[in-house]
């Protein structure tokens, strides 16, 4: 048991990585091993991707808890994999018991991991001894003999290149009669891996692919070309035109056909036509025995071939960052852009002395290049932080899955915009919030099927996940084809609890908002699915925490959509500077709607106070300089009216002087206060020190619960 | 600087920033246990010290920006090297007329964690004194809440403030 000393001391930030991995990866493999029983329950044809998934997660799994000590979870992934290499080689066919036994050794790795997190050490060490010994029980046993292979009638120089597994497959195919062939293809050099995959993936819709070589022979310059062995029931004419190949070839892989094909891969009849037929011919000759011969030792050239090497591969050319690291690059170079503005100013006074203006000049081209590269390496910086959705939205659908395996409700998630990308640290805070505005939608939202069949929409209910960019926002909408939020119960119970009087009418807009108001929820029972009763506030609080803002619109039996508005980046933000008496403030542009130049004469005052006539709509002003007391407003002077937007909501905030726009690093204010109302951060412009960046929620927010305040007051007769 | 330096001159002396960041990198070394080490600064004439394991750095006045919204005593905030941390005026903090800064202003610049890190702003700082414990004396009735003990230098009295009632502004 020493590793269970081992492994509960180990609570470091790498070992709660690991847990996080290792739950992932458990969660895959329950999943795709239900779907193989489904599967096989249908008596369907097991599914070899779903099998060697399985596979390659076991061997995950035993990598990973080796390097954490965890030796029981590491011997019995390792059993695991045995099991699933010989289901994966057909040396055992998939039935009932290797079934049982693969649920129960998931279930138990999930098991030690919860302990591990309760803090209690793994445990569970005899309990995984046993389902090894029984695994190898198993193992031992006599089993249903693997149905029998059929012959092959491949080249020679391609049967070499073959893994065990793929002539497995191989073997296989032949034995249920599907046509055996070859789809050569040339790809550019620098692109290959995006137009194998793109052909890789076609080729799946029609047939199996049994192994990709890189292939021998004359391609034009920086092309390489590619061999896929493939197997299929369409006939090779079709399938070459169904792939739309371009410069390639789909050729029987037969050992006599190989022949004719070895001399001169000639493009077959019916394929599209090749890219550079002429530079193919006029490839120098020697250079395709070169690669003939470099690819001659075959035994070599299977480990080429395996799905395993790409995965290898992309791993070595990832690396994991700490995010703060990236923080800590971002600070240098902001410091680097306050030094290049001391340099430009230094410029400017050599160029303007007669002695010194060449000299200055000189400097200052030097200096436009410095800022061009400057922006180039922050912009290189920030690309780093951003990751895709896709990740949080693989997440979701997994979750949506599991719901539909343990409730009885039928409800499909779409996915759209899955390569939106944000920034790493918005991406991690987005992960709650949608995950319960996705439970929220599948619990409460989607009707029963037989609701949905009497409502006249069908049986299925569905749930849309879009995120697209606009402008430098991310939106992301979940939509679900639901019941509808009921406004009315929303009103009655908002009222019950006290959240708003009675008394006040309130547009439906209005009230939808409320689902964001703490404690309140339109059903009263929490159910198991939606979780532990967190709600829409939280979410609400979740995304403007970020900078962002969430909003709701609903149809009484169409649907719900919830629409949340994130900043691209925490990081760098563009702002409108602005002054007011001897400062100046930073506004975030995300929430800058418009600008507007203010006489005073247009300022209409009501009940105390300040209003413009904005396209007929009375926007609600408020002078920066009085908010801050930034001594006495300047009342008869124009001002400029900067108008706010947070979600519907609109703020005239007037001050001074507009001075232009940038983009900015916002950082927290360190110190004994902790936090100013109304202040979000500071950030640094030019060589002039801190410059406060104005937080538009809470100035937007203030105001308007300073109005509903007023409100009732002013409609009192 | 291997003995606290008897000085009667008062005011800007060249190099004291130097000096008290090689003597904040030496930390406390040898003999710990018989002597501690203090920073001292002026505030309106008088003397005053904050253990040396507090300071982070001393630098230069610079431009500060002012903050709304906060108690008199933060004048506002600082920009160093990439953070931007608040500067609380010790005169007003204890209760001492404000007044212009002057060449010899300094923003002694605390340690704090998560997010806590503070800059002081006093008249000038003098020197790193180091001190035997039982040179201490704490401060009964003393001027100021803040003053946790007076340092006994020579023929004067420093004034070691308590750096978490300073920096309590709700008090």
């Amino acid at each position: 048991m020493t590793a269970r000393r081992k492994t509960t001391k180990r609570r470091t930030k790498a070992y709660r990585e690991f847990v996080s991995e290792a739950e992932e990866i458990l969660e895959r493999m329950r999943d795709d091993l239900s779907d193989l029983a489904d599967r096989r329950g249908q008596g369907a044809d097991v599914d070899p991707e779903l099998v060697n998934r399985l596979f390659r997660s076991a061997h995950s799994l035993k990598g990973l808890s080796g390097m954490f000590g965890l030796d029981g979870v590491s011997e019995l992934s390792h059993h695991l994999e045995d099991v699933l290499d010989g289901l994966r080689m057909g040396r055992t066919a998939v039935d009932e018991r290797a079934l049982g036994l693969l649920d129960e050794s998931v279930a138990l790795v999930a098991q030690t991991l919860e302990k591990l997190e309760e803090g209690e050490g793994a445990g569970l060490d005899e309990q995984a001894a046993e389902l090894i010994a029984r695994i190898d029980g198993w193992a031992r046993a006599p089993k249903a003999e693997a149905a029998g292979e059929g012959e092959l009638d491949l080249e020679p120089a391609m049967q070499r290149a073959l893994t065990e597994y793929e002539e497995h497959r191989l073997r296989e195919n032949v034995r249920r009669g599907r046509r055996i062939v070859v789809v050569e293809a040339n790809f550019d050099i620098l692109s290959f891996e995006e137009g194998l995959a793109e052909l890789t993936a076609a080729v799946r819709e029609v047939g199996e692919v049994l192994s990709t070589l890189p292939s021998p022979g004359e391609t034009p310059e920086a092309q390489i070309r590619f061999s896929l062995l493939v197997a299929t029931d369409f006939p090779p004419e079709g399938l070459a035109a169904r792939l739309e190949l371009a410069g390639g070839a789909v050729r029987p892989a037969s050992r006599s056909a190989a022949a004719a094909a070895a001399a001169r891969s000639e493009p077959a009849p019916g394929a599209a036509d090749a890219t550079a037929p002429a530079e193919a011919e006029a490839a120098p000759r020697p250079r395709a025995e070169e690669l003939d011969a470099e690819a001659e030792p075959a035994g070599e050239a299977d480990s080429l071939a395996g799905g395993d090497l790409a995965s290898l591969k992309s791993i070595s050319e990832t690396v994991r960052v700490d995010i703060r690291k990236l923080d800590e690059l971002m600070n240098l170079v902001g410091e680097l852009v306050i030094q290049r503005s001391a340099i430009a100013k230094l410029a400017r006074q050599l160029r303007q002395d007669a002695a010194t203006a060449r000299l200055g000049a000189e400097l200052e081209k030097i200096h436009k290049g410095l800022e061009r590269k400057l922006q180039e390496l922050q912009a290189g910086v920030l690309e780093v932080r951003m990751v895709p959705l896709r990740q949080v939205f693989e997440k979701l659908s997994r979750v949506v899955r599991r719901l539909r395996r343990d409730t009885d409700k039928e409800v499909r998630l779409e996915i759209r915009g899955a390569d939106t990308e944000l920034d790493k640290l918005i991406v991690e805070e987005l992960v709650d919030p949608l995950m319960h505005v996705v439970r929220n939608a599948f619990d409460h939202a989607i009707e029963t099927a037989e609701e949905r069949l009497a409502a006249g929409k069908p049986r299925e209910g569905s749930i849309r996940l879009e995120a697209y960019q606009r402008g430098n926002d991310v939106v992301i909408e979940a939509t679900d084809d639901g019941r509808g939020i009921d406004a009315e119960a929303v009103h009655r119970r908002a009222i019950e609890r006290g959240v708003v009087d009675a008394g006040n009418h309130l547009s439906r807009r209005e009230i939808l908002d409320l689902v964001f108001a703490p404690g309140l929820s339109t059903r009263d029972e929490v159910t198991e699915t939606s979780g532990r009763g967190v709600g829409m506030d939280v979410v609400r609080a979740n995304i403007t925490a970020l900078g962002g803002v969430v909003d709701v619109a609903s149809e009484p039996g169409r649907g719900t959509t919830v629409t949340m508005t994130l900043p691209i980046t925490l990081a760098i933000i563009q702002a409108l500077i602005v002054g007011v008496a001897g400062e100046r403030f930073a506004i975030p542009l995300n929430s800058v709607r418009e600008t507007l130049l203010v006489d005073p004469a247009e300022v209409q005052r009501s009940d105390g106070r300040e209003l413009l006539n904005l396209r007929g709509e009375a926007l609600p002003l408020r002078r920066l300089a009085s908010e801050f007391s930034l001594g006495e407003a300047l009342r008869e002077q124009k001002q400029y009216a900067v108008v706010l937007g947070i979600g519907d909501a609109r703020l005239g905030l007037l001050v001074d002087r507009l001075e232009g726009q940038q983009d900015v690093v916002i950082k927290p204010i360190q110190g004994p206060i902790r936090s100013v109302r109304g202040i979000a951060g500071a950030t640094e412009v030019g060589d002039s020190g801190a410059v406060l960046v104005l937080d538009v929620s809470a100035l937007v927010e203030d105001s308007r619960s300073r109005e509903a305040r007023e409100a009732p007051a002013r409609r009192a007769p | 600087m291997s003995e606290p330096v008897e000085t009667t001159r008062r005011g800007p002396r060249p190099g004291w920033d130097a000096l008290a960041r090689a003597a904040l990198r030496r930390e406390s070394q040898e003999d710990t246990a018989l002597r501690r080490e203090f920073v001292t600064f002026h505030l309106d004439g008088d003397s005053y010290a904050l253990p040396i394991e507090a300071v982070r750095e001393i630098v230069r006045l610079r431009p500060i920006t002012p903050v709304p919204r906060v108690p008199a005593p933060i004048r506002g905030v600082i920009s160093l090297r990439g953070e931007v941390v608040q500067v609380l005026d010790l005169r007003l903090r204890l209760g001492l007329p404000r007044e212009e800064p002057t060449r010899a202003t300094r923003v002694m610049v605390l340690h704090g964690d998560d997010g806590g890190v503070t800059g002081l702003l006093v008249d000038s700082v003098r020197d790193v004194l180091r001190i035997p414990e039982e040179q201490m004396r704490s401060d009964s009735g003393g001027d100021h809440e803040a003053v946790a003990a007076l340092l006994v230098r020579g023929n004067e009295f420093v004034s070691l403030l308590d750096i978490d009632r300073v920096l309590d502004l709700e008090a």
